[in-house]
């Protein structure tokens, strides 16, 4: 599994902060310190043996050398976790351990930084709403192939990691090229005007709308809820210049009621939208009174807009698909007329104990079974009778939305045949005569402006291009720009225009230029404390995933955000408590691997749909997002009372008791089509809830098919305590274990990780994969291990020495040292938001913050404003 | 479900943003373009790929022959095709195990698990880099634009062109559209260098680390220069040129279709003719459009035809648009066998053709027993190949598909849930 890296926090230290570049200087090491140093540490790691190039037997330690630092803060976390010396060495007492971490916390406080992370690149996620919102371009989507963000500690947003190559930067310039386009496109000229004519054969026949007789084409319906069940259109008739043209219709009517007059109706329909668009979604051109069964021709001038073509509608037609029009229409049509009837009874049921499909009755196919039975001479009219049961039923089933739809396009044939119709012979479009702005047109100007302001009265280019240019370039790099920068881009466009090219050409290029400058793709430059600017940046990019709003821009610009106060409430406004947010979906599915869900497909054993797997992931978001909402305290993390999932899916997966023996206090607070999402009652200390006993990240964790207790653990360690094993040595051993005589996984892993080489980190390890096995691959709970059908065996001993006997015991015990979990959660948020990871003396702070919320009695959302208002936050 | 479809372009306005942006890159040939050319000699590997899909399904007992083997009677549907009888072979029995229903369609080049890594990409990953263009989505009778059957490694859907004009004006760039990209290189150039010029500036401003990152900026700065440099070059190279004419306008809409699809192969077999790209995939969608079929006008929509409810005379009619597409599909394959290589293979045989579908009974939105063709690709073709698929040992669809990996070159243990391959029956 590639998404899952062993990384962890010890190899990014060296060089990941700003030092004076002054000779290193070594300092003294203690000699008690040295002492213990070499009795426990010098018999693989002195100037001789150096394993894994670790050399911890010295007498002075330069501790300005990132690289020592590096070191002895590595020496710190594995002594701290035990995972040094190994299992198989002597073992320091535990005053020695003490001794040397004092030694080791006081020296790295001191000379480790706050700060430390490079100029971050935008990543995809960021770059694509920073279009978005820059541009008010709210569905721009990133070109097929734009190149990958590459992960590291976990997340797409570390500074190092974000690496500029030579392919990003040519697609940078491509969207350039295309948002350049955006704003301002080559001019348009005026074609020749043409004449374009759709005969009968050119009209587009949809579901019952609309049929051919002879030289005309029939229009029966009035629906206005979808053109495809009313209208017709040329199909072959896309103008593709937005100007003004002159339009033609010949049209008669086709046997009128009472010599009525009938409504045509010209609309202006998007060629490329849907056929399911209602009527009323496209601009009405003219509506005109057909009074005469020989062709009348109705000519107008219209606007019309590139991609645009004709929409036919008879307005006024007494047949629609409304329920209530077309019950009453049949109604009538029965009273009226008993063999109508009769065949309609005969129709929909064509033998006595036996309803026809109404789908296959649909359009012309249901009308002739119908004709036939009307024209039958036996047709049998006993019972059809206003009083009986069928005609009941019938007048039941068109008072339901879906069957009028159906039985609406049986019954258009009537009319079609019949009358009343409206008859259209023929349409031409002649044009364009002038250019005029279409949407698209004005879209654009708009964006422009948005971007640009508009030019003032009488304002020459270069001043309308500096002016604009200035408050674009401040948008766009998020910080003021000093006038050097704008007249770098400003010439640009003045050398263009010297050699003969337009102001808007000149300007075309400003945006292609400036849309690839290192100001605009790098955000947090202001070295130190971040700046107001950087800091508005930082905090919007992590609690939105989009570039600051223009109330913190302004904010940022008056400098306010010194202000505790503003700082706070700017704080609260952003922090997002909708499951989904872009920030929630994006870091849980970081976080906890959910991200990995698509790529699982649980094997067809678990019977697990690609929806059910779907939901998995979402209640994950909902869980970190009820979190913030209410502010839960940590320990909710692992033991809530409540699940945020379907009904239906506890049920299946989580052993929640069946409807009808629910607890209580269930509400329902999601509801869609396919499931809803309720909050469920459920005891803390059970099975279900919390981050691992979520269906999503049990099934992150596993492969869909098998449990990987190796995994789990690590995942656990990495993600759920902070403690990650350190890499896997390079120089690990083949592996010819014994494994004769083991039956379960249990036995199989224990084989090969007896080696004290492997034992010194799997000791960590695999308890808490077995704590978790009881999991299957998709998180149901199971008693057995499948094939082999042995009981799982889920009991071990945790890292600090305690024993449990599974799972229910490890989540009494994470919920006791709550603070590792929280500690955990608030350095990846750290990493996440601040694009490093935090150094040691960052650590203390995120340590003391972390108390701090659990002395308050403070939850989540307390926790997540503190650790932005930290130093370590506020600082590059 | 909350939006975790593929995130396709919104809007029309958008699709065109992006169609354009191609149409750009396309203006910009790379230098490989078209230089990688020369004929496989070994007659056991084909050279291309093209998938097929319709979304309303094909209609079993109308595209199932009766009897299996070579000697069986041609179905209707696939009548127009008789003439390539030796050319290609039908499946039944075969799917991907994949959920029913509509939302699931796209299990048909995806497997069991719909909308992940799908079959073309798949290939075009492995074999389309050294094209034009990796590969290419095409789609007639697209009501609403958001549907594609091609999905990349990462699982996002691919959007589709659906207009004749684009597809065209990727293949052969017009003097216009070579005018307009020379003249972006151009202006673009003169002005690199006051870019380079402020980037230069902010650079200074940084701290020494900072500076030592923004190298990343410098380097790939420099190469993009390059690569404007050999793409104005490139512009006086020649690109395949073509004497074929489109019609005024691009027959978008559904009732389109049939005339979108013919135009569509025929583009596609020049773009295959001409190496522009080596992996295709063509959408075929199904809504409510009437159609007339030689001249007599169908008794209802696509979609509500294909909820036949069994009804003879509306089945009837759903064969006849199914019909009417194999006969679009006759004249691409008739196309492709008249074209030979200099070794004298023809183009069919260096093409494996899957045409096939994710819904296995539209009526009952049933994605089992998947409607499924192969031709071409120098198979040993001429028969009806039925799977029993209540047979424990029963192969899948993607089995089939490992086959036809293996015939591309491309040798891989698995497809979605599969593991096989269809070898043994089919070589």
């Amino acid at each position: 599994m590639s998404g899952f890296s062993f990384a962890s926090r010890f190899a990014f230290l060296a060089a990941a902060w700003v030092l004076p570049e002054l000779p290193a200087r070594a300092e003294p090491v203690p000699q008690p310190v040295q002492d213990i140093l070499y009795r426990i540490c010098s018999e693989c790691h002195d100037a001789d043996s150096e394993k894994g190039g670790v050399n911890l037997d010295q007498v002075t330690i330069a501790w300005d050398d990132a690289a020592a630092v590096d070191q002895w803060y590595r020496a710190y976390k594995v002594l701290e976790h035990g995972h040094m010396p190994p299992p198989d060495k002597p073992q320091p007492t535990a005053d020695d351990k003490k001794a040397l971490l004092a030694f080791l916390d006081e020296n790295l406080r001191k000379h480790t930084p706050i700060g430390g992370t490079l100029p971050r690149r935008l990543n995809r996620l960021e770059y694509r709403n920073t279009i978005r919102t820059t541009f008010r371009m709210d569905e721009f989507e990133l070109p097929a192939g734009f190149p990958k963000d590459n992960r590291e500690h976990g997340f797409d947003t570390v500074s190092e990691a974000l690496v500029l190559s030579p392919p990003l930067l040519a697609a940078y310039q491509e969207v350039a090229g295309q948002i350049a386009d955006e704003l301002f496109p080559p001019p348009r000229a005026l074609p020749a005007s043409t004449v374009r004519k759709a005969g009968v054969e050119d009209l587009v026949l949809s579901f019952s709308a609309a049929t051919i007789h002879g030289d005309a084409l029939r229009l029966a319906c009035g629906s206005t809820d979808s053109i495809m069940r009313s209208s017709t259109w040329p199909s072959k008739i896309e103008i593709t210049t937005s100007g003004t043209y002159r339009v033609t219709v010949d049209a008669s009517t086709f046997r009128p009621r009472d010599d009525k007059s009938l409504t045509l109706e010209v609309r202006a329909r998007e060629v490329a939208a849907s056929d399911r668009s209602g009527t009323k979604s496209f601009r009405l051109l003219g509506e005109f009174e057909v009074t005469s069964e020989s062709p009348g021709t109705f000519t107008f001038d219209a606007e019309l807009y590139e991609g645009q073509t004709l929409l036919l509608r008879w307005a006024n037609a007494e047949l629609t698909h409304d329920p209530a029009v077309l019950t009453a229409l049949l109604e009538h049509r029965f009273r009226e007329d008993q063999r109508f009837l009769a065949a309609w009874q005969e129709m929909l049921f064509p033998a006595p104990n036996r309803r026809a499909s109404v789908t296959s009755l649909r359009g012309r196919n249901g009308w002739e079974i119908y004709r036939r039975h009307y024209d039958n001479p036996d047709l049998n009219l006993t019972e059809a009778t206003m009083e009986s049961k069928r005609t009941r039923q019938i007048l039941a089933m068109t008072r339901d939305d879906g069957t009028a739809r159906n039985l609406g396009d049986t019954f258009a044939y009537e009319y079609h045949e019949f009358g009343p119709a409206l008859e259209i012979h023929g349409l031409s479009v002649e044009g364009p005569f002038a250019l005029v702005d279409g949407p698209k047109d004005k879209r654009r100007a708009g964006i422009r402006e948005y971007s640009f302001t508009a030019r003032n009265e009488g304002e020459s280019d270069a001043d309308y291009a500096r002016r604009g240019t200035r408050g674009f370039l401040m948008r766009l790099f998020r910080r003021p720009v000093d006038e050097a920068t704008v007249s770098a881009y400003v010439q640009m466009a003045q050398e263009h225009w010297s050699t003969g090219h337009s102001f808007d050409e000149g300007m075309h290029l400003i945006v292609r230029q400036a849309l690839i400058s290192p100001r605009f793709l790098y955000r947090e430059t202001s070295p130190g404390p971040l700046d107001q600017h950087d800091l508005a940046s930082r905090i919007a990019y992590f609690l939105t995933r989009y570039p600051p709003t223009s109330q913190l821009v302004l904010l940022a610009r008056a400098g306010k955000l010194n202000d505790p106060a503003v700082l706070r409430s700017e704080i609260e406004r952003l922090i997002p408590t909708s499951p989904s947010a872009p920030m929630i979906q994006d870091f849980t599915g970081q976080w906890l691997h959910t991200r990995l869900l698509p790529e699982i497909m649980p094997d067809a054993s678990f019977d697990f749909t690609a929806e059910e797997v779907e939901l998995a992931g979402i209640e994950a978001e909902r869980f970190f997002a009820k979190m913030i909402e209410e502010n839960r305290p940590m320990k909710d993390w692992i033991a809530p009372d409540f699940l945020l999932t379907s009904r239906r899916f506890a049920e299946e997966n989580y052993e929640y008791p069946p409807r009808g023996k629910s607890l209580a206090g269930a509400s329902v607070t999601y509801q869609n089509d396919h499931m809803k999402i309720e909050r469920l009652r459920i005891d803390p200390a059970g099975r279900y809830g919390g981050l691992l006993g979520l269906s999503g990240t049990m099934m992150a964790t596993a492969n869909g098919v098998d449990t990987q207790p190796v995994l789990r653990g690590v995942w656990v360690l990495e993600n759920i305590l902070g403690m990650p094993p350190p890499p896997v040595p390079q120089n690990v051993p083949a592996l010819t274990p014994d494994t004769q005589g083991t039956t379960t996984p249990r036995e199989l892993l224990a084989a090969h990780t007896k080696a004290a080489d492997c034992a010194s980190c799997h000791r960590h390890i695999d308890p808490i994969g077995f704590a978790l096995e009881k999991f299957d691959p998709v998180g149901r709970w199971r008693e057995n291990w499948p094939g082999v059908d042995v009981p799982i065996d889920s009991s071990g001993v945790l890292p600090d020495g305690t024993r449990i006997e599974g799972y229910l015991d490890f989540k009494k015990w994470l919920v006791a040292n709550i603070d590792l979990v929280s500690e955990c959660l608030a350095e990846k948020l750290m990493i996440y938001g601040t694009g490093r990871v935090p150094s040691y003396a960052e650590q203390v702070e995120i340590q003391a913050i972390v108390e701090r919320i659990t002395d308050d009695g403070g939850g989540f959302r307390d926790l997540l404003i503190a650790l932005i208002e930290s130093e370590t936050f506020r600082t590059r | 479900m909350e939006a975790k479809a593929p995130s396709l372009f919104q809007s029309r306005i958008d699709r065109r943003l992006f169609l354009r942006s191609t149409v750009a890159t396309i203006a910009l040939p790379s230098l490989e373009a078209f230089a990688e050319e020369k004929a496989h000699l070994d007659p056991k590997t084909a050279r291309n790929f093209v998938a097929i899909g319709a979304y309303l399904g094909w209609h079993q007992n109308a595209f199932f022959p009766k009897e299996t083997g070579a000697a069986y009677t041609m179905p209707r549907t696939l009548a127009p095709i008789t003439a390539h009888r030796d050319q290609f072979t039908i499946f039944s029995g075969l799917d991907h195990r994949a959920p029913n229903g509509h939302e699931a369609w796209i299990n048909f080049l995806s497997g069991k698990s719909p909308g992940s890594y799908s079959l073309d990409q798949q290939i075009a990953d492995q074999i389309g880099g050294n094209s034009r263009f990796a590969s290419i989505e095409l789609a007639t009778g697209v009501g609403e634009g958001a549907k594609t059957m091609s999905f990349t490694k990462q699982g996002v859907g691919l959007p589709t062109i659906m207009r004749p004009s684009v597809l065209y004006k990727q293949l052969f760039i017009s003097k216009a559209d070579r005018e307009r990209a020379e003249y972006l290189l151009r202006s673009g150039k003169s002005s690199l260098d006051s870019v380079l010029e402020d980037a230069k500036r902010f650079q200074a401003s940084l701290p020494q680390r900072d500076r030592e990152k923004l190298d990343e900026f410098f380097d790939s700065f420099r190469a993009v220069e390059k690569r404007m440099d050999r793409q104005l070059a490139t512009l006086d190279e020649p690109v395949p040129g073509t004497d074929y004419r489109l019609p005024a306008y691009d027959p978008i809409t559904p009732n389109l279709q049939m005339e979108a699809g013919s135009i569509m192969y025929d583009l596609m077999v020049l773009a295959l003719d001409s190496g522009s790209t080596r992996v295709l995939s063509l959408f075929l969608d199904g809504l409510g459009q009437v159609f007339a079929i030689e001249g007599e006008i169908l008794k209802a929509g696509y979609h509500a035809l294909s909820h036949h409810g069994n009804d003879p005379e509306m089945i009837a009619d759903l064969v006849a648009i199914e019909r009417a597409h194999i006969e679009c599909f006759a004249g691409f394959l008739r196309q492709l066998s008249e074209k030979k290589n200099p070794e004298g293979k023809s183009l069919l045989d260096d093409t494996v053709i899957l045409l096939g579908t994710g819904m296995g009974d539209a009526s009952r939105h049933s994605n089992a027993n998947l409607p499924t063709l192969v031709a071409g690709g120098g198979f040993k073709h001429g028969q009806h190949l039925a799977i029993d698929p209540k047979k424990p040992d029963a192969p899948l669809l993607g089995d089939l598909y490992l086959t036809l990996m293996e015939r591309l070159g491309i040798e891989q243990e698995n497809f979605s849930n599969a593991s096989r391959n269809l070898n043994q029956l089919f070589s």
